[in-house]
């Protein structure tokens, strides 16, 4: 007879109702979770069955969704990750945003494979969930603390065993980009942390006491030992030796910086942001995630010697995309962001389209230009507060652009509402694709296609039927390690992936899963997370780049222009639309839904 | 010479691979090697396309007709090389190509007083003319040269482009391989000098970061600061294109960039 729940697995899942104070528990079946295995994957599902069509993201009937995976709880490296999914305030469209922390571990062994919330408290609170037992605490002394003081306070008021969630300022009054927060890591992209917010619901507290056995405790030891092993090899040598600070004068030299909110591709402050020179920059401690043996967080003394984490999305985003060059003052803004809880690519995209619209006097704040670190402080502390014209940058470059207009939608670098990552998309045409065609919007995570761009197996500057192929490739295994959930920095370190994911979940779950299941269950997660977009109106139309990089092209230190076109581009999406057996619509043909089993996800939920 | 010269040895690679890889530095086209029946090849880059040219010993028109035959409709100019080559600049391609605007048929290259139709430039719809001055067997690039517009160049007016003058100030981009002897003159020179630069966990702290190093190839810059092109290092050339194959070749000028292969963040 079969075992159920699985190894790695409880079989089911909290729902709370902040709106009561009360939670209950809801199966979930063998065939869901070695269909979408957890994290992002299993969060789809769950958006799938627990949100309601078209709600808004800040209502307080949204869900919002702790997922956890199977393998949380192992000793594997990097294994500590949740993630948070629902509907995003900023995109409109389905958000999934990891993090590793403690937060995973302890959330998980309440006994639950996810917690999902919905509704909203009656005044700011706290919720503590205990095992099976849900309570809601007041917290009004909390609201409007960071998230760092929020957890601090919980911890030494509740005790050690207990692990905390929170939002910051941001979350409280709504900006559509706010993170939530546990062990000063983020869950960033896509603003569930106004989502928490809404809900007038500060942080979650969770203490867990239960256990999760594994099919296979010996075998998924062995492989935790030689994963542990192999992290040390130099696949894993830049996170650990520098972070990933370091892209910043790589990107800078093969024109893939995006500076000054995209007009160009290198910038020419870029040595004064260099990690290994520059002493604001240079690390004064080392950290790592909870379970992780890379060790990839670089501290670096902050405000107040604060120490500060700093890795190059922050730097790139809050430096050069902003022409700022002043390192001390990237810091201080990083952790400005860290206090408010901003998610510090939204922060960064929103401000340096701000500072491109005030130079064309398109708004009017003569104060705001590029390369003034202090105006880019004064940014971001009225964005935290909504104040001046904080309240406007709130709503992120998509939906300021709409308001401000006269043009100004063209350079808003943002794909479905979501800020473009640190990656050019027109020396990285892969990447370009994979930037418009994700589910989550401009995102490097869900689509890590710029590694097809620097593989060297084509060239980047001329987008065809590869760089299509390295998209698909890379956003489907992105889809399992996100499910897994394995830290994306392990990536290069499994060199025949699918198979040895299958071999680490078949020792956990007891399952006889192969590569081959593998493979179709990614693609079965990329669909369901674009069949969620369709079902809340998405159209062909938002998997499109903005018109700036469409219409400017970049000139390469060797002469050459970059240039992307829109009839390349939308080569590319047809290929791609292809190549992922859906309708030149972007809808999956019948075909594909009946192939990948995805017509439970519009029939058979029972709702 | 004793051997075929696309398969002589230059410093770890091929004559050929040379100046293929060179060629597809300055195109964005098709490269075509045509190769006589039966020529075993070496290795060549990726991009390279071979076609056979079925009629041997017919010189050089009935090559330029295989080859301009396999380009077809991909391009409307082409570049034409020999594979003897091995000091072809980047450069020379890109400025024989430029000047092959709409006034002119062929751009051809007079250097040393000698005219060089295989350091030239042709519009790839001179097919038919070719095909039929081959039908009436009048085999020699002159017949060529006198049915259509041809832009002579000299040397001296080359050389008035500062960029390639600073690059290639001889114009030995079209110094070739005739007997053994020019071979060994050839190989022994030193490699050009060329610009490292290490980023990231290739950086240390115990070498400076900026190098000058004299390297045919990628793999011999690689070599030249202690480094391995593998799964986990790739080089940026002049900050364009990524490359792992160490075999391609470098120039005077060149800046290399090694990074890390893993550039996720």
């Amino acid at each position: 007879m079969r075992r159920f729940p699985p190894g790695g697995y409880f079989g089911k899942v909290l729902i709370v109702d902040l709106s009561t104070g009360s939670g209950r528990t809801a199966p979930l079946q063998e065939s869901v979770l070695r269909s979408y295995i957890g994290g992002a994957g299993l969060g789809t599902w769950l958006m799938h069955r627990y949100c309601p069509a078209g709600i808004d993201p800040l209502d307080p009937r949204a869900p919002l969704a702790f997922v956890f995976s199977p393998l949380v709880g192992t000793p594997l490296t990097t294994s500590a990750k949740f993630a948070v999914v629902g509907k995003s305030p900023l995109t409109g469209r389905l958000t999934d945003a990891l993090a590793s922390s403690h937060f995973a571990i302890a959330g998980k062994l309440t006994g639950h494979d996810a917690i999902v919330v919905h509704g909203a408290c009656e005044q700011p609170s706290v919720l503590v969930i205990d095992q099976g037992d849900v309570s809601i605490v007041p917290a009004a002394d909390l609201w409007g603390s960071s998230a760092e003081h929020t957890e601090a306070t919980l911890r030494e008021r509740m005790g050690p065993a207990w692990r905390c969630a929170a939002i910051g300022p941001a979350g409280e009054r709504g900006v559509r980009y706010a993170t939530i927060s546990h062990d000063g890591r983020h869950a960033g992209r896509g603003g569930l942390g106004a989502v928490m917010g809404s809900k007038l619901c500060k942080a979650i507290a969770v203490r867990g006491r239960g256990r999760v056995a594994s099919a296979d405790p010996a075998g998924v030891l062995a492989a935790s030992k030689d994963l542990r092993e192999r992290s040390f090899g130099p696949a894993t040598a830049k996170y650990r030796e520098l972070g990933t600070m370091s892209n910043l004068l790589t990107f800078n030299a093969i024109s893939t910086l995006p500076t000054r909110n995209f007009s160009a591709a290198t910038f020419e402050g870029a040595s004064a942001l260099d990690v290994g020179e520059v002493s604001a920059l240079k690390q004064v401690a080392r950290s790592s995630c909870a379970s992780c043996s890379i060790g990839c967080e670089h501290l670096v003394k902050g405000p107040g010697a604060k120490k500060t984490r700093m890795e190059y999305e922050n730097l790139f985003a809050l430096g050069p995309l902003c022409g700022v060059s002043d390192a001390e003052a990237v810091v201080a803004a990083s952790s400005l962001c860290d206090e408010l809880g901003l998610d510090t690519i939204s922060t960064g995209g929103t401000v340096a389209w701000a500072m491109e619209c005030a130079e064309l006097g398109l708004i009017d704040a003569p104060w705001l230009r590029f390369g003034d670190a202090d105006a880019l402080l004064r940014a971001i502390e009225q964005i935290g507060a909504r104040e001046g014209i904080g309240d406007l940058l709130a709503k992120g470059s998509r939906a300021a652009a709409s308001a401000v207009g006269n043009g100004s939608e063209a350079f808003a670098a943002h794909v479905k509402g979501l800020e473009l990552p640190g990656y050019e998309p027109r020396t990285l045409q892969s990447m370009a694709l994979g930037l418009a065609v994700n589910a989550r919007g401009a995102d490097h995570n869900r689509s890590g296609a710029y590694e097809a761009d620097l593989s060297g197996d084509h060239d980047r500057l001329n987008g065809g039927e590869s760089h299509v192929a390295g998209a698909i490739d890379t956003e489907n295994r992105a889809a399992i390690m996100d499910s897994l959930i394995l830290c994306k920095f392990l990536r290069k370190v499994f060199a025949d992936p699918y198979p040895e994911w299958a071999t680490l979940l078949e020792r956990v779950t007891g399952w006889d899963v192969d590569a081959d299941e593998l493979e179709r269950t990614a693609e079965r997660i990329v669909l369901a997370k674009r069949m969620f977009n369709l079902r809340e109106g998405w159209t062909r139309a938002e998997d499109w780049l903005p018109d700036r990089f469409l219409s400017e092209s970049l000139e390469l230190e060797s002469g050459r222009k970059a240039t992307l076109t829109a009839d390349r581009l939308d080569a590319m999406i047809s290929s791609y639309y292809r190549g992922r057996g859906l309708e030149p619509t972007g809808v999956p043909r019948p075909s594909t839904v009946e192939e990948l089993e995805l017509q439970a996800l519009t029939t058979d939920l029972d709702k | 010479m004793g051997s075929p010269k696309a398969a002589l040895d230059w410093h770890g690679s091929t004559l050929l691979r040379r100046v293929t890889g060179i060629v597809a530095r300055v195109v964005t086209g098709p490269v075509v090697v045509v190769s006589a029946p039966g020529q075993t090849l070496p290795e060549l880059a990726s991009r390279a396309e071979v076609v056979t040219d079925a009629r041997e010993g017919r010189g050089p028109l009935q090559g330029l007709a295989a080859g301009l035959e396999a380009i077809g409709d991909r391009a409307q100019r082409a570049y034409v090389s020999s594979t003897d080559v091995p000091l072809l600049h980047p450069r020379f391609v890109e400025y024989v190509l430029r000047r092959l605007g709409d006034d002119f048929d062929v751009v051809l290259p007079e250097i040393g007083g000698y005219r060089q139709p295989l350091s030239a430039a042709y519009r790839v719809d001179l097919l038919g003319t070719v095909e039929e001055l081959i039908a009436a067997d009048m085999i020699r690039p002159a017949f060529l040269f006198e049915r259509c517009r041809v832009l002579h160049v000299d040397g001296e007016a080359m050389l008035e482009d500062r960029t390639l003058a600073a690059v290639d100030p001889r114009l030995e981009s079209v110094s070739n391989l005739n007997e053994p002897a020019d071979y060994e003159r050839a190989r022994a020179l030193p490699g050009p000098e060329v610009q490292v630069r290490r980023f990231g966990p290739l950086a240390r702290s115990d070498t400076p970061r900026l190098q000058t190093v004299r390297a045919w190839s990628l793999g011999e810059a690689a070599a030249a600061v202690g480094l391995a092109l593998d799964e986990h290092i790739v080089a940026a050339l002049n900050g364009d294109q990524i490359i792992r194959d160490s075999q391609v070749p470098l120039v005077a000028g060149d800046a290399i960039a090694f990074i890390a292969a893993d550039a996720g963040g």
